[in-house]
């Protein structure tokens, strides 16, 4: 490991509003290495990557590009100086409508002292030597549109590393890559590796950080909040350190569930995913945490009947429950508080009673008239039960708050009784105070049926569970009763290694 | 409320008032029972078809086929009439299947073939405008008319299918209400009950805004989507009875400008009491906003294309004023 | 679709049947050249408008003459694509046809194709389209005369005076020159008092006239007859009038006919008193009949006019006429019009 850093960022700062995003931010890139940069939603990995690729300008602190400083006014200007950024969204690195030569050379289109002819001759053959360098298989005829997600990803890399960057920067380039295709991308970068080329690779995929990191910074609230290069690399330490650990344990009065509820036995929610099974009782609530993308919406929507196990049973009350779509889970009891409430739970044109009755104006309605007194009544006891701040229940729901709005969301199924009550993210985008109120009402109304919840931050589940389910690579690898929780194996669950024996 | 609002809210209809009064000021005989039911039946037509269009914008969708549907009823109920000598039940009958299996296939080509719902009704309208001219060769359909085959079609309108575009109902006025003023009020009451108070009138709202809570609420998405086209279909089909049984023959025609001004009037029901969404009461005013004035212009003597002109004005503005409202809303 | 074998043969027997009739001139032995051996004449009618009614029988019109003379006939059809329809000129150069008919379309599109064409050798007549080609005669139906023998009724039912309402859109050609008569006739006669003009072109047009007729009336019910010179216009009129129950006050004169015209001016208490049309079929022939006088040599004139005939209520009535074939067949100057009729053509309608 070279002495000196290629790329050096020390005490960055940067505030949107009054909001800092990023505290004082330092970390150092090495020429031939891969760190890794891990951190949770919010912590601030966007923000230091556009920063860095000159989407953003900083407000404080130094970068350093081999010893010079670095304060790249546009992205372009980035990218000439040797800082090359892959973005997240495969699509926005490719142009769908032309084909792989003419992309791999698209930049030179734009820089200056391109030719005004296009000539096609020109660009196939400097196509030839970009793709030649990448070991790039892709027939350069190729229109993007007709190539897989990988492939517009390597296209994507190689016309950046047209430009015989210093540093790379890659965004989350696995999270829609299957694992087959992920493994040709880690092959790519190995070899970048053994080029000299500084990378910083950005994802919270545990298999990837294995197999690629080098060395391990991790983001927490805008700030580093841990670095690891000691090999072996500590996996569950990184972990913990980008999830944070702050929580008073035996906060929550633990109770065991009496009967069970809902049971799934040998569950496959995933091609190459391992079956699991589980069972959730009346009156507790079990969190199943995990970190993003390793399945927790996608059990959520398979218990919920908008998505199909690919092999598995599921009972709910001691009878066979398969339902085929979210119209069914809910005439079985079975309801679900999406996550993304902007996205898949406010209809924006209705006002507050109107986003409660939603799914149950059949009951409410009389031979298919819906009774609007019925619904306003309903939704004033909920509004009083949750603590939703409003002025009447006809309000807009554009006036409310993130966590009133989302109050409504937990609410719109809490005026039926469930049998099995699913909440994906129920806390994202809510302040503390709310985060409490729903906590404190699941809890409360938790008797009569069972309840799950999906969240990604530990401390949410250590506050509100009975029970807590870990999930990793789209299968329940570790299970904790929320009493003396054995922190440390929990991490290294989270981390990826399972009981199934993998470590 | 701020006197922005209630410019908002009550604004149209404040202006569709001063525009009566205006055309009773300045024509005579603007103001008597059968002008009004007149500008109910000038509009009956295109207000059928309006209505109908109103409910697949409730669901986040578009019709552009609806005006052939129409023509393309019209045309089958003169060849049911007039070339296979029919009965007037049959050729209602006839009509009504067409708009249930033109709105299942548009419902399917947008909902489970993923064509772009502009692109799927504007297929279906080119291909309508063709199937209409296919069974006569192009030529249009009244008792007497020649066959490709050159036998003579002796099938006649029968009394009872122009009695739906020719009888008037006694109001007061002996014959006064046309049955074609009587279906667009019928039709426009129960979509408007069916939008407004039943649940699955709210669902289609709810589809339309958020389709993906709507489905996570347990809502049939495809379906409702599908039962709006069909809807739609059968409302135009509806309008294309009506349209034959006033006419008394079958006419090839594309049906554009009844789409036009269908569309119109649904665009121009958003701004009705500040809706800033489709809904059936605002269609229908907007129906009769445009039929009040290009009524009144024709009784001032105002050349057509003014009337186009001023339709384009009244459309402008009923955006400005829904556009100005959702403004307020998100702002 | 799929095409089996049997359909296939069914589809060349009928053909080849076809030929056969169509290859059967009425007579042959003193006909000029080259009509002394038709079947070796090809001729093409290169085509702009041709949905409706009177574009049907136009058609049906050019066939019975082709038919009648034993000529190839190519119909071309370029459906109101300029563009394409000048292609079509070129296409039927192509194809080594004699003679060429344009039935209609932009002097702009046409004017230098069709000079190709008369470059190419071939006879060229023109149907309702100015290609400003003195080599071409144009076919033309006299728009001022329909308007002339409508209003000519008009004076002669209604007198020298009274209240019109006219039905008009200004630049459709026939329409124009159709008001131009309306014009003369009112400073003419100057008791014509016009209290109303509307009109309007959107489909279907009947129904938008009509809803227009009901507010003129309403606004102006005085009116004691209505001047709508295309049969659309008539026939929203008429709705209107109908609607309004002023059916006995009014009288309604326009120009054009169709079966379903014949229908609406048959109804007991008809408003629709008179109509003046030239049979689109006769036009037809008469395009045929031109360019058949030009390939044999001889010529047809500048400008060849298909002369209007006027037709009344009361002529449908008395002789029980219900729809166009009974038109032509009894009233045998609407069926036949003697142009473009030298000795040796042979009359289709015989």
């Amino acid at each position: 490991m070279s002495v000196d850093a290629v790329f050096r960022i020390a005490g960055l700062r940067k505030s949107f509003g009054p909001i800092q995003v990023l505290g004082g931010v330092s970390l150092d890139l090495h020429a031939g290495e891969v760190a890794v940069l891990m951190g949770a939603n919010g912590a601030g990995k966007s923000t230091l990557v556009r920063v860095v690729s000159g989407v953003y300008a900083r407000d404080g602190g130094t970068i350093t590009l081999e010893g010079k400083d670095f304060a790249p006014e546009t992205p372009a200007d980035a990218m000439r100086s040797g800082v090359v950024t892959v973005h997240q969204n495969i699509n926005d690195g490719v142009v769908m409508a032309l084909d792989v030569a003419t992309n791999l050379t698209l930049d030179r289109l734009n820089g200056t002292g391109a030719k005004f002819l296009f000539n096609p001759r020109r660009v196939r053959r400097q196509a030839r030597e970009v793709a030649d360098r990448m070991g790039l298989e892709i027939s350069l005829d190729a229109e993007i549109s007709e190539l897989s997600l990988a492939d517009r990803q390597m296209v994507a890399i190689a016309r950046a590393m047209a430009h015989e960057p210093k540093v790379l920067i890659l965004d989350e380039p696995t999270s829609s890559l299957s694992s087959a295709e992920a493994n040709r991308l880690f092959s790519v970068i190995d070899r970048l590796r053994q080029e000299g080329v500084a990378i910083l690779y950005i994802s919270h995929r545990m298999s990837d950080i294995r197999r690629l990191a080098d060395r391990i910074i991790c983001l927490r609230d805008g700030g580093i909040s841990g670095t690891f290069d000691i090999k072996p690399l500590d996996y569950e330490g990184a972990v913990n350190a980008m999830l944070g650990q702050k929580v008073d344990l035996g906060q929550v009065a633990v109770k065991d569930a009496d009967r069970t509820v809902f049971a799934a036995t040998n569950l496959r929610i995933a091609p190459g995913a391992a079956p699991f099974s589980m069972e959730l009782g009346d009156g507790e609530i079990v969190a199943v945490t995990g970190l993003v993308g390793v399945g927790k919406t996608a059990l959520a929507e398979t218990l919920f009947g908008h998505r199909q196990p690919l092999g598995g049973a599921m009972t709910l009350r001691g009878k066979r429950y398969a339902p085929r779509s979210t119209g069914e889970a809910i005439a079985e009891g079975v309801f679900l508080v999406a996550k993304d409430r902007a996205d898949s739970g406010i209809v924006q044109d209705f006002n507050i009673y109107e986003n409660m009755s939603l799914p149950f104006l059949s009951r409410i309605s009389r031979l298919g008239v819906s009774r609007r007194i019925a619904e306003r009544n309903m939704a004033r006891d909920r509004i009083a039960d949750l603590g939703i701040v409003c002025r009447t229940e006809r309000d807009e729901m554009s006036t409310l708050s993130g966590g009133n709005q989302q109050k409504v969301m937990v609410a719109r199924w809490m005026t039926q009784p469930a049998n099995l009550f699913i909440l994906d993210e129920p806390f994202q985008g809510v302040d503390i105070a709310a985060r409490r109120d729903i906590a404190a009402k699941l809890r409360a109304s938790a008797a009569g049926r069972a309840t799950i919840i999906f969240v990604t931050e530990l401390d949410e589940a250590l506050e509100t569970a009975d029970r807590i389910l870990v999930m990793s690579e789209h299968s329940i690898v570790g299970e904790h009763r929320n009493a003396d929780v054995d922190i440390d194996q929990l991490l290294a669950e989270i981390a990826g290694r399972s009981h199934r024996g993998a470590a | 409320m701020t006197l922005r609002d209630i410019a908002i809210r009550y604004g149209f209809i404040a202006l569709l008032v001063g525009l009566i009064v205006f055309f009773t000021l300045a024509t005579d005989g603007f103001a008597s029972p059968q002008a009004a039911v007149f500008i109910f039946q000038s509009v009956a037509i295109t207000g059928v078809l309006a209505l109908g269009v109103t409910a697949t914008l409730v669901v986040g969708g578009f019709d552009l086929s609806i005006g052939s549907v129409a023509t393309t009823a019209m045309m089958a109920s003169a060849y049911v009439l007039v070339v296979l000598e029919q009965n007037a039940l049959v050729a209602v009958l006839a009509c009504l299947a067409i708009g249930v299996i033109v709105g299942l296939i548009n419902g399917v080509l947008i909902v489970y073939m993923r064509v772009p719902d502009l692109l799927a009704t504007l297929g279906m309208m080119f291909l309508l405008v063709g199937l209409q001219r296919i069974p006569t060769e192009g030529r249009s359909i009244a008792t007497g008319m020649t066959m490709p085959d050159g036998s003579v079609a002796n099938g006649t309108f029968s009394p009872a299918f122009l009695a739906l575009g020719r009888h008037r109902f006694d109001f007061f006025i002996p014959s006064l209400i046309p049955v074609s003023v009587v279906v667009l009020l019928v039709l426009a009451v129960l979509i408007w009950f069916f939008l407004e108070y039943t649940r699955f009138g709210r669902m289609m709202y709810a589809v339309g805004s958020n389709p993906k809570a709507a489905e996570l609420a347990g809502a049939p998405v495809k379906a409702y989507k599908i039962w709006a086209y069909v809807i739609s279909g059968v409302f135009a089909s509806i309008g294309g009875i009506l349209l034959a049984a006033r006419l008394g023959r079958g006419d090839i025609a594309s049906g554009n400008n009844l789409l036009l001004d269908a569309v119109a009037a649904a665009l121009i029901g958003f701004a009705v009491l500040g809706a800033a969404k489709p809904n059936a009461f605002g269609t229908t005013i907007g129906a009769l906003f445009v039929g009040v004035l290009l009524q009144g212009l024709t009784m001032m003597n105002a050349p057509y294309y003014t009337q186009d002109f001023v339709k384009g004005v009244v459309l402008v503005v009923a955006l400005v004023f829904t556009f100005a409202l959702s403004h307020r809303g998100r702002s | 679709m799929s095409f089996t074998r049997r359909t296939l043969g069914k589809m060349a027997m009928g053909l080849v049947g076809a030929s056969c009739l169509m290859g059967m001139p009425a007579i042959a032995a003193d006909m000029p050249a080259p009509f002394d051996k038709p079947s070796d004449v090809k001729i093409a009618l290169v085509r702009y408008l041709s949905t409706g009614d009177f574009f049907q029988a136009y058609l049906s019109g050019v066939e019975a003459q082709a038919k009648a003379l034993g000529v190839d006939l190519r119909v071309l059809d370029s459906r109101q694509d300029a563009a394409l329809q000048a292609d079509m000129v070129d296409q039927a150069i192509a194809l080594g046809v004699q003679g060429i008919i344009i039935q209609h379309g932009l002097t702009e599109s046409m004017k230098e194709a069709a000079q190709r064409a008369v470059d190419a050798g071939i006879k060229v007549v023109a149907f309702d389209v100015n290609v400003e080609n003195d080599a071409i005669p144009q076919i033309e139906q006299s728009d001022r005369d329909l308007a002339r023998l409508a209003l000519e009724q008009a004076i002669a039912d209604n007198g020298e005076s009274w209240k019109a309402g006219y039905v008009y859109v200004a630049g459709i050609a026939p329409l124009d020159r159709r008001n131009e008569t309306w014009v003369e006739f009112k400073e003419k006669y100057p008791g014509i008092e016009e209290v109303a003009m509307f009109g309007t072109l959107d489909n279907p047009i009947a129904n938008s006239v009509a809803n227009q007729a009901r507010s003129v009336l309403t606004a102006n019910p005085g009116i004691q007859v209505m001047f709508a010179p295309y049969d659309e216009f008539a026939k929203g009129v008429k709705i209107a009038v109908d609607e309004a129950g002023m059916s006995k006050d009014i009288k309604i004169y326009s120009a054009d006919i169709s079966t379903s015209d014949i229908a609406a001016m048959r109804e007991p208490d008809s408003a629709w008193a008179a109509t003046a049309a030239t049979n689109p079929a006769v036009v037809g022939q008469v395009s045929v009949r031109a360019l058949a006088q030009l390939l044999a040599g001889e010529d047809p004139g500048k400008s060849v006019i298909v002369p209007p005939t006027l037709i009344t209520q009361k002529q449908l009535i008395d002789n029980d006429i219900k729809n166009m074939e009974e038109l032509s067949a009894k009233l045998p100057q609407f069926a036949h019009a003697d142009v473009a009729m030298p000795a040796w053509m042979p009359n289709p309608n015989e």
